[in-house]
């Protein structure tokens, strides 16, 4: 994806964005933002979507994979299209790419009757269920406490801190979902014997580094953008008397 | 000398078999060519010769996958072909060493039979490289059938530390890191059994 250049500013046409880095797309889906995409531009767009355009263009750039990108001071008033953002990025995992992934190793374990067979359909069930769960806390515990959070501020409503519970809890929970799709995918490129199965194995290793790609922008967004900005707006409410 | 094929042809059209046995007797090798109606019949005749040539009408076999499996299973010495005049699942057409199509030349159903009947089953073929050492290998068979680090250097009279150490070089060497990937390594490599891993399972 990096061997594109596009400077993205307010001015620039989804479409071309979407040209130049096709892996984009998702990260637009992961906002609502659908195609036929018009000639719109991102400040159209964001406006129709009620997302500031610097909460986009942070976005579009760690999804790129722009390192040398400064994310921009964000403000308070983006938590609601970020919780947003995260809650569709998690129902792409849930309910799409791990499902074709269960699919795609369930025909190739067919397809290659072998003692291990049944051992790495376990170890993805094992591994899904473990995604399922941490994505499961995330959305029932996490989410609420950012919107909670939130409506606090917005509305003025006085600041009791609830139940003890803290934004900083739920930092690296991350790294052993990540070492088991590692693991996953050596196996499959370096050790897995193989038959007829060479298309099923390439779709498989293509949605691996797809979901891989995408976890790992997930982690960075909530590591690097969400938990910062709750922490400071927690920070704020609790020096309020 | 080469020895005489055996060729056991699952299909119940004998223009069709005919056809086909016109064909392959063009081959140039000994061999030895028979029909069957069904995957009883077929196994009757495996039997007599374990070494054979199976070719089949994926269409008796599609909705009896499980026992069909279960027949190559028992049988690993034969070959298996497909015989297709139809579409089929690939998870159908997966099951064979190799595919003819009706629509085939002559010599491209030939060259296919040659082709498969030279190859060994790839399962055989999967040679591990043996990058562990044999004390890695050890510790990854024990940490493979559910031993904790503490169980593993207590079996091999070692420290902890030095269990640990050997993890991190098996990691290392394999690029696996969880346990479960491991297992997984340790079986692919014929370093434990199946059945070993089992209870876990």
């Amino acid at each position: 994806m990096s061997s594109s250049n596009l400077y993205i500013t307010q001015d620039t046409e989804l479409s071309d964005i979407v040209r130049a880095y096709p892996g984009s797309m998702l990260f637009l889906e992961h906002f609502d933002i659908h195609v036929p995409f018009q000639t719109k531009t991102v400040d159209k767009i964001c406006s129709e979507h009620n997302i500031s355009s610097d909460l986009f263009i942070a976005f579009a750039n760690l999804y790129l994979g722009k390192d040398s990108y400064q994310i921009p001071k964000l403000r308070f008033s983006d938590l609601p299209a970020i919780i947003r953002y995260l809650h569709n990025n998690h129902k792409y995992y849930l309910d799409e790419i791990y499902p074709k992934i269960q699919q795609c190793i369930k025909l190739i374990m067919g397809l290659n009757d072998l003692d291990e067979s049944k051992l790495v359909e376990k170890f993805f069930q094992d591994y899904f269920n473990e995604v399922r769960e941490h994505l499961n806390y995330e959305n029932s515990v996490v989410f609420p406490f950012v919107t909670g959070l939130y409506d606090v501020f917005i509305n003025k409503i006085p600041y009791r801190q609830r139940n003890a519970y803290s934004v900083s809890e739920y930092k690296d929970h991350h790294s052993d979902i990540e070492e088991k799709l590692d693991d996953l995918m050596s196996l499959l490129i370096k050790y897995l014997p193989h038959k007829n199965d060479q298309q099923a194995r390439r779709e498989l290793f293509h949605l691996l580094v797809e979901l891989d790609y995408d976890l790992k922008v997930h982690a960075r967004i909530e590591d690097l953008i969400l938990v910062p900005l709750v922490e400071k707006l927690e920070k704020q409410l609790n020096a309020k008397p | 000398m080469s020895k005489v094929t055996n060729i056991i042809v699952v299909e119940t059209s004998s223009v069709l078999y005919e056809g086909l046995v016109q064909v392959i007797s063009h081959a140039g090798m000994p061999l030895h060519i028979r029909q069957a109606g069904n995957i009883d019949d077929a196994e009757k005749f495996i039997c007599a010769k374990p070494e054979s040539l199976v070719i089949v009408n994926p269409a008796i076999i599609q909705h009896n996958v499980k026992s069909f499996q279960s027949l190559k299973n028992n049988w690993d010495k034969a070959h298996w072909m497909a015989l297709v005049y139809l579409h089929y699942d690939q998870q159908v057409l997966g099951l064979f060493d190799g595919i003819i199509s009706i629509s085939d030349s002559p010599g491209t159903i030939i060259s296919t039979i040659k082709k498969v009947l030279s190859s060994k089953h790839s399962q055989n073929t999967y040679i591990s490289e043996d990058i562990l050492s044999e004390r890695e290998v050890e510790v990854l068979q024990l940490l493979a059938v559910g031993l904790s680090n503490k169980e593993i250097a207590d079996k091999l009279s070692i420290s902890i530390n030095t269990v640990i150490t050997h993890r991190k070089n098996i990691s290392q060497k394999t690029g696996i890191k969880t346990v479960s990937g491991l297992t997984i390594y340790a079986v692919v490599n014929k370093y434990i059994t199946l059945e070993s891993v089992k209870p876990m399972v």
